[in-house]
């Protein structure tokens, strides 16, 4: 039996065999293991409805008898006829019921799996694995495969009872047409097994096509503003078209193969019954088989035919949810950075690195960078535009690695730090505003332990207590990212609030003032001052007037460490330093 | 216009019958009814084809079986034979007709809805979620292609079948026929009553999973905030409170699409109850046969099982509706940014002129009042203010990216909402605060928007660059023009995104140019170059700076002062200063 042996073959690989090389295939039937008990539910409760169903026509056909026969008991019928319905009725809606429970379980588990997966990983995985599939990845994938169970599942296995059955009872009436006939279910075996590894190659793509359409429509946005500007919408469009275009393409050639699959499971059915009209009728006329065993050998290929049939419809479905099934459990077997951390001192704020380095796609970004600073110390970072300071503060937030060297904390490695602990006392205002969709409240204290009263300092370091005073739901309004309600400014202090929020034992200002007027940022840096003493304070600026007494500051050029020291330093050492300086001299009188 | 799709007002709510619903649907694939018509006649062949199969087998069997004529047999064995082999050729021409149909109205469908998208003006997608929206490009577009591709033929077939058994049945006993029916009206009565319901509750599961989307999106997109402040578990609840939702809310809508099946199955075999006891107390009253009710109950469930088939399709029918309900109020939506006659009844001689111009935002307060100023050809100016004081909104209404709630504004004394797009990007150059760049190379998005320099290649753009003077700008990017940029730019800085940003507007040679802020993240070395490039513009291009640093307005011809609403001249840099230092902050 071949739909059995697939059936098994594939129960049995699951447990066993990891495949030799390359990616792990993965199974969507395994993924079913722990619903066994609902699944097994599920095929009994479906193979008695199929049975009850059977028992209508008995019923009938042994009314019809006894009336001719002269002991008709109308009673006797309509209850017996009357309890095979409501029973059917009972069990078709039950397992309907539990069908829809247990797709839908499958697709919440998988769901929670893949974000818990997700969450776990680092910043550099979710920005090489594209947000837009892991999107799809989440969405339409798991749909595919909640189809699968919804639909295909229970169809395909009560399916494969059906046919074995019908082989046993064609092989018990005749074993030499029932071989003959049922040569036709490898021929179909094979066909359907063709034709379905194709498939799932198309599918797959058909899956990468809609990551890209994601993106399209995710980029168009995104960029909705600068679209209007440039008037670029008819290029947006045709961008939209061309991926749109690749997705029909590929939605035809899925359909080219199984209109060409269901066809010859059909005609190769078709076969069947003429075999046995020419076979059966031949048996027949030569008396080696009985006219009765004929028309039931007849009814019984009807039976065989059918399910053959719905597997082939249902081989779209399991085609499908095995291409999103192997792309959920690329995304579930990805190697995790674990947490190696186990230090959970509180973190004092001297900071060293020695000897960083740090590549992108092969290209240093930042070379050998080696500096420290002192715990309650001010330090600013200045350089070019694309000297790797952002980077530079990454390193330091744990967001991304270095390629080689190491970053110290008090003299502790900041790998060493568990997570928790870490990111509770680094507080870090990023450059570009990343506002969720949710009130001031919840995007001001995003860590969830932080208290009201450091809530409240936190939003008057930032300047933010007169704005969000003249908001109609105060700290309740809902903000968004592209919403229209904040400025740049807003956005920014409502980011270094966040930060401030966690009462951070270093602070780390990536151009923070670069979106703030002049009077509001020397109210934020004296607030700092006043309210958060002791705190390190590493920024990231491109002005140095507001930094002029910082203890320390930092010139970083090409990815490397020009020059350490204090302003007067600088001025008198460090000749690059002494151009930016004088670049904006010029407007010197005017900054305060 | 109220642009939120989640919330909309009472008026856009209104209830539209399903016809109206299927018409306008079919109206988006009027091209495919040729194929729709063949696909419907295929399926016509195929059906006779198979019911005469199964009357030929019945034939062989009695007249040459039965008789032992062996011969016979394999005549009609051939002829079968045959047969099978027009009905594989008419199946495939079938499936192929009708998936393609499907595929092809999938494509228009996503078509006309990004396109639609991108008729909406800025307002639109302030107010939507992106992962909402991607849903139902995505996500909604297909439950309406699964409908037609996979269950339409089938229902229409089925459909098909019914009529025809039910007219044989009412023609064979009248009586006996309409009381085989009769449990198809309590079908009919059901149905209708149900489906609404049912609609309803996929509706709801449909916008959870545009919800989820939606959630799914914005945590991915901010997740370095995320791990930055160690709320990995923010994502995980936020995302558990989401999909447990959209689980109760499938789970409803899945038992609300199969509860058609027990019902329509129930009805069948009711008809078949009624059929036998009806048609034994017709044959005891001497009115029929017992061959005759043989027969009639085998006809009774041709008619039931298409109806069983039928119960399945509906639900698949109601899902789809829910889905291009979905869809449909996004089609229904309208741009608000309409291109008007122009209407000399203001003249002004100037540019660009702001006269008594008041801006609010939807369901904010005001930002603009009864402004007005003007800007003369060839002069720079410096637009400066405390953050949050209205300078993004007056550029943005410059480049029309909202229209004014009141008072007009003019280029060249024509209303600016005379002008099309096309035109007034032409004149209007914008660089914005938040720089965003495509996913592509540095090259692409230099030349994003600006088609005239696509086909010129690597070398010529360099020349036009050199020329514009911006090549020293390349020299931030490692590999020049090929650098590669990531989804939404992430791992280039800020200021590269800045320094793209501006490139690609001054390459586009507008007539007035806009930068809000576009150069804060970049360092002041590489500013003071980007000072010269727009000094070597043409002598007749305008300049609005927006921006805080002073260094960059000081070689402004005039500046302006905005807050609280209002858009005041100052007198001098001096001026600029002390309104700034002293002028309370509105934010």
């Amino acid at each position: 039996m071949y739909f059995a042996k697939v059936l098994s073959d594939v129960m049995q690989r699951s447990k066993t065999k990891p495949t030799t090389t390359g990616p792990k295939k993965a199974n969507v039937f395994r993924m079913l293991k722990p619903y066994g008990g609902m699944v097994a539910f599920l095929v009994v409760m479906a193979l008695l409805g199929n049975g009850i169903n059977l028992l209508i026509p008995k019923i009938i056909g042994r009314a019809i008898d006894a009336f001719s026969a002269g002991h008709f008991i109308m009673k006797v019928v309509l209850l017996e006829f009357f309890i095979a319905a409501v029973a059917i009725f009972i069990i078709t809606y039950f397992q309907n019921i539990i069908q829809t429970y247990a797709s839908e379980r499958v697709a919440k588990n998988l769901r929670s799996q893949v974000s818990a997966k997700i969450s776990r990983q680092s910043y550099t995985y979710i920005l090489r694995s594209n947000p837009s599939k892991l999107l799809t990845n989440l969405t339409s994938d798991i749909d595919s495969v909640k189809m699968f169970v919804a639909q295909a599942f229970v169809i395909l296995i009560s399916s494969v009872f059906v046919i074995l059955g019908t082989c046993t009872l064609l092989i018990l009436i005749n074993w030499k047409l029932a071989l003959a006939v049922i040569s036709i279910v490898p021929i179909i075996g094979s066909t359907f097994f063709l034709i379905f590894r194709k498939l799932r190659v198309l599918f797959r793509r058909g899956r990468e096509i809609i990551d890209s359409l994601n993106k399209v429509i995710n980029e168009s946005i995104m960029g909705s503003a600068l679209i209007r500007v440039l008037n670029s919408q008819q290029p947006e469009s045709m961008k939209f078209m061309e991926t749109n275009t690749r997705s029909r393409d590929n939605g035809l050639a899925i359909l080219r193969l199984f209109a060409t699959l269901i066809p010859i499971i059909m005609f190769v059915s078709n076969l069947a019954v003429v075999t046995i009209l020419a076979l059966g009728g031949h048996y027949v006329v030569a008396g080696t088989m009985s006219l009765g065993d004929f028309a039931a050998f007849n009814s019984y290929l009807m039976m065989l035919i059918f399910p053959i049939l719905m597997i082939g419809f249902m081989s779209n479905i399991i085609a499908q949810a095995s291409a999103s099934y192997q792309r959920i459990s690329d995304v579930l077997e990805a190697p995790e950075t674990s947490e190696t951390g186990t230090i959970i001192t509180q973190i004092k704020g001297d900071i060293l690195l020695k000897n960083v380095s740090l590549l992108y796609d092969d290209k240093p970004i930042l070379k050998d960078i080696s500096f420290s600073i002192k715990a309650g110390s001010r330090t600013a970072i200045i350089g070019p535009t694309a000297a790797g300071k952002s980077q530079l503060l990454y390193l330091l937030t744990k967001l991304i690695s270095p390629n080689s060297g190491s970053i110290e904390f008090d003299g502790i490695n900041i790998a060493e730090y568990t997570n928790e602990l870490f990111h509770s006392q680094i507080g870090f205002v990023f450059q570009d505003s990343v506002i969720f969709n949710m009130s001031l409240r919840e995007n001001i204290a995003f860590n969830d332990k932080v208290t009201n009263e450091s809530l409240e300092k936190a939003i008057a370091t930032a300047e933010l207590t007169d704005f969000i005073e003249s908001l109609p739901d105060k700290l309740d309004t809902i903000v968004s990212e592209r919403g229209t309600s904040l400025s740049g400014g807003q956005k920014q202090r409502i980011m270094l609030a966040r930060a401030l929020a966690i009462n951070p034992k270093i602070l780390l200002l990536d151009d923070f003032t670069s979106r703030v007027d002049q009077k509001t940022e020397s109210k934020i840096l004296c607030n700092l001052d006043k309210n958060y003493p002791d705190l390190t304070l590493l920024s990231v600026t491109q002005k140095i007037a507001p930094i002029r007494h910082f203890e320390q500051i930092i010139l970083l050029m090409e990815g490397e460490v020009i020059a350490t020291g204090t302003h007067k330093e600088l001025k008198e050492s460090s000749p690059e330093y002494a151009q930016i300086y004088n670049s904006q001299r010029s407007t010197h009188y005017y900054e305060l | 216009m109220n642009y939120n799709l989640n919330k909309p007002s009472d008026k856009q709510e209104q209830k539209v019958s399903t016809f109206a619903l299927m018409r306008k649907l079919l109206g988006l694939i009027g091209e495919e009814r040729r194929n729709l018509i063949l696909a419907l006649g295929a399926i016509l062949v195929n059906a006779t084809l198979s019911l005469l199969g199964t009357y030929l087998v019945g034939h062989t069997i009695d007249t040459y079986i039965q008789t032992k004529q062996y011969h016979g047999v394999l005549v009609f064995a051939g002829i079968l034979l045959t047969l099978y082999i027009v009905a594989f050729f008419v199946n495939f021409i079938q499936m192929r007709l009708m998936g393609g149909v499907g595929q092809r109205m999938l494509f228009s469908l996503r078509n006309a809805l990004f396109n639609k998208l991108q008729e909406l003006p800025v307002d639109f997608f302030n107010q939507n979620k992106v992962g909402d929206l991607i849903s139902r490009i995505n996500n909604d577009t297909d439950k309406v292609n699964q409908f037609f591709s996979q269950s339409l033929m089938q229902f229409l077939g089925s459909i098909f079948t019914m009529l025809g058994a039910g007219i044989f049945l009412l023609s064979i006993n009248f009586q006996l026929g309409l009381a085989a029916l009769s449990p198809a009206l309590i079908v009919y009565v059901f149905t209708k009553i149900v489906s609404p319901w049912v609609k309803h509750r996929n509706a709801a599961s449909l916008k959870s999973t545009g919800y989820l989307s939606a959630e799914i999106q914005e945590s991915l997109a901010n997740f370095k905030v995320i791990i930055a402040f160690d709320r990995r578990d923010y994502f995980r609840k936020r995302f558990e409170a989401a999909n447990k939702q959209n689980y109760t809310k499938s789970v409803q809508a899945g038992i609300a699409n199969n509860i058609f099946m027990p019902v329509y199955t129930l009805a069948a075999n009711i008809g078949q109850l009624i059929v036998l006891s009806l048609g034994i107390y017709l044959i005891l009253q001497g009115n029929f046969t017992l061959g005759l009710l043989i027969s009639f109950i085998a006809y009774v469930s041709n008619f039931y099982n298409p109806l069983r088939q039928l119960a399945a399709l509906w639900a698949n029918f109601q899902v789809a509706m829910a889905g291009w309900d979905r869809i449909s109020q996004i089609l229904s939506l309208e741009t608000n940014l309409h291109v008007v006659e122009s209407t000399k009844t203001i003249t002004s001689t100037s540019f660009l002129s702001f006269q008594n111009v008041t801006f609010k935002y939807p369901n904010g307060k005001e930002v603009l009042h009864k402004v007005s100023f003007d800007l003369e050809r060839g002069k720079t100016y410096a637009f400066v203010g405390p953050t949050g004081g209205g300078k993004t909104t007056t550029a943005s209404l410059i480049a029309r990216l909202y229209d004014t709630t009141k008072g007009t504004i003019l280029i060249d004394g024509n209303d600016i909402r005379s002008y099309t797009p096309e035109e007034r990007s032409r004149i209007i150059g914008f660089i914005l605060q938040e720089p965003f760049l495509f996913s592509g190379t540095v090259r692409e998005n230099i030349l994003y928007g600006n088609p005239e320099y696509y086909k010129l290649n690597n070398e010529q753009l360099t020349e036009e660059i050199k020329n514009a003077g911006l090549e020293s700008l390349l020299e931030h990017f490692a590999q020049g023009l090929d650098t590669k940029i990531q989804t939404t730019g992430d791992g280039i800085s800020l200021g590269q995104k800045q320094l793209i940003a501006f490139m690609r507007a001054v390459l586009r040679k507008p007539e007035l140019l806009i930068l809000d802020e576009a150069t804060a993240n970049i360092d002041t070395m590489t500013e003071q170059l980007l000072d010269e490039i727009l000094k070597k513009l043409p002598e007749s291009t305008t300049l609005v700076i927006i921006a805080h640093r002073l260094n960059t307005i000081e070689n402004a011809d005039d500046i302006f002062f905005v807050n609280t609403g209002k858009v005041i001249h100052a007198g001098s840099l001096s001026d600029a200063v002390n309104m700034l230092l002293h002028e309370k902050n509105e934010s």
